[in-house]
């Protein structure tokens, strides 16, 4: 398998010259699940939107499909650790809000909105405001406008960072259950949480603190379809969440 | 289970409200009891002390009453209305007009807020009844003048919320909306709009006072005619200050309909921001 995605050399520095990460490289596979696990201030988030396109690298590119990102993909959707709902829109509007940019009739992006609304366990909040949705299903509603754009490749920045620890494992099933009905879309997840980095990923990429660094890449041999409660009762996990925690305390130190 | 490297909390929960001590709504039977005692001693002692008084300078508020009835009789008071309420509302909607276009215009465009911001500062700090000679001056002495002195005196607060409700839109939408390639046309629509709307009808609730006072001094400043401004002009001329009142009091409830009106309007086209209500 050759890299759907391929970050070659990426460097940036803040304006006040502080450096966030220098000579990063990564590649990830078209179907794969990347986890990159950090500490906060890291500058993975960083990483994430430079890979979108809405930030500029000072040094080295990314590729996806061989073409170096400089604007958002209308093949790549990103899910946001702040939700980004629109306030003023309803949820049917706002899974919708992509679709409708991208000049789909409106038919279709009903029936599409439809859709991805019953996935993500919405049915009967379509003619609500955001406000009247809890964080969990704010984020169900993020997740569905991603997701309806049928995205070949989804970024995740800490999208549950925000949640509870139960409504967070609760749409981590979810979401691993989702991702094999949507035909397994590649999928970077930003995470800072070690169990939700090994019950997603593929591989975990665990980045040193800034500057950042590849610190580690850990392969997770966890057979799909998964759930967090088998990915967490399987015998390997608990070597691979020792290794990550060495990894995070390691650098911690340093830093 | 979860092993957190940092907490972290929802960015977008609205502001937790304190309950106010004090409604400005009276909700209980008492605090309607205490009001309405207030305002009938008030008026009580008016009319027993007013008697007292040469009626040149004050009537006793059952006076003020019956020039009510009598000014709506003969149609002064209708008809002063309708003349005000005209150039109130020619003068408010361009003063909407203007506001939200040059509000809008200015915001987003480094160039255009930098250039236009001294003016706008200049003038809304200068108080506007100093600028209304220069109306009468430009414009002449009818309606054109009177309409004009209205706008300015509304414009400035609608101008400056505007600005102020684009210029602070969420940046994390701002990032959603470039994240889903989100045109110029689509941002202003989808994003910027929305989120000045709140800020615009602050603007407007501002501004309706303000277009009131600019309402009644183009009648004093500028030229008497048949508004309500020049009742109030006519009436102490004549020394009947009982008639003097009944503009007054008209213009004051011109002032609590249009700020209801401006709030039932809110309500109606913010549906998203009932949680702050």
């Amino acid at each position: 398998m050759t890299g759907l995605i391929k970050v070659e050399g990426a460097s940036k520095k803040f304006s006040n010259g502080v450096v966030v990460f220098e000579g990063l490289d990564l590649e990830v596979a078209q179907g794969e699940t990347l986890c990159i696990l950090g500490p906060s201030g890291c500058g993975k988030t960083t990483l994430l939107r430079a890979m979108h396109g809405l930030l500029p690298l000072d040094g080295g590119r990314v590729l996806i499909d061989g073409k170096p990102v400089t604007q958002p993909r209308r093949d790549v959707a990103m899910v946001f650790q702040h939700f980004g709902l629109f306030p003023w829109k309803t949820v049917t509007a706002n899974v919708g809000y992509g679709l409708e940019l991208a000049g789909m009739a409106a038919q279709e992006v009903h029936q599409r909105v439809e859709q991805y609304i019953e996935m993500v366990g919405l049915n009967g909040f379509e003619k609500s405001f955001p406000y009247q949705l809890s964080g969990g299903m704010q984020q169900r509603v993020g997740l569905a406008r991603a997701l309806a754009m049928q995205p070949r490749v989804l970024l995740m920045d800490e999208p549950f960072g925000a949640l509870d620890a139960q409504t967070r494992e609760t749409l981590q099933d979810e979401l691993l259950s989702i991702w094999e009905k949507t035909g397994a879309p590649t999928m970077i997840f930003i995470t800072h949480s070690i169990e939700e980095a090994i019950a997603l990923g593929d591989r975990v990429v665990v980045l040193s603190p800034r500057p950042a660094r590849i610190g580690e890449i850990l392969r997770v041999d966890i057979p799909r379809p998964r759930t967090v409660a088998k990915v967490i009762e399987h015998p390997g996990f608990v070597e691979l969440r020792e290794r990550c925690w060495r990894r995070l305390r390691a650098k911690d130190r340093v830093a | 289970m979860n092993v957190k490297v940092r907490e972290r909390t929802a960015p977008s929960i609205a502001p937790v409200r304190r309950p106010s001590r004090f409604s400005v709504i009276p909700r209980t039977a008492r605090e309607w009891l205490v009001r309405a005692a207030s305002v009938a001693v008030v008026l009580i002692a008016w009319q027993l002390y007013a008697p007292h008084l040469n009626p040149i300078f004050l009537r006793p508020p059952s006076a003020v009453a019956k020039a009510f009835v009598d000014l709506i009789q003969d149609g002064t008071l209708v008809q002063a209305s309708i003349e005000s309420g005209r150039t109130l509302l020619l003068g408010f909607v361009l003063a909407l007009v203007i506001g939200l276009a040059v509000g809008l215009g200015s915001s987003r465009s480094w160039l255009a807020y930098n250039a236009a911001n001294p003016w706008i500062t200049a003038l809304y700090s200068t108080p506007s009844v100093a600028l209304v000679p220069f109306m009468s001056l430009w414009l002449g002495i009818d309606d054109t003048a009177k309409i004009a002195v209205i706008g300015l005196f509304a414009v400035f607060p609608i101008i400056v919320n505007t600005q102020q409700g684009v210029r602070y839109v969420d940046p994390a939408l701002m990032e959603v909306a470039r994240a889903f390639n989100t045109s110029e046309r689509r941002l202003w629509t989808d994003v910027l709009i929305p989120s000045a709307l709140p800020f615009i009808f602050a603007g407007i609730r501002l501004a309706i006072p303000r277009a009131l006072v600019g309402m009644v001094l183009a009648e004093f400043l500028i030229s008497v005619g048949k508004g309500l401004g020049s009742l109030i002009i006519i009436y102490q001329n004549t020394f009947r200050v009982d008639r003097m009142f009944v503009p007054v009091i008209v213009v004051a409830a011109m002032g609590v309909v249009l700020i209801a009106i401006a709030q039932w309007l809110e309500g109606r086209l913010v549906p998203w921001a009932r949680r702050d209500r």
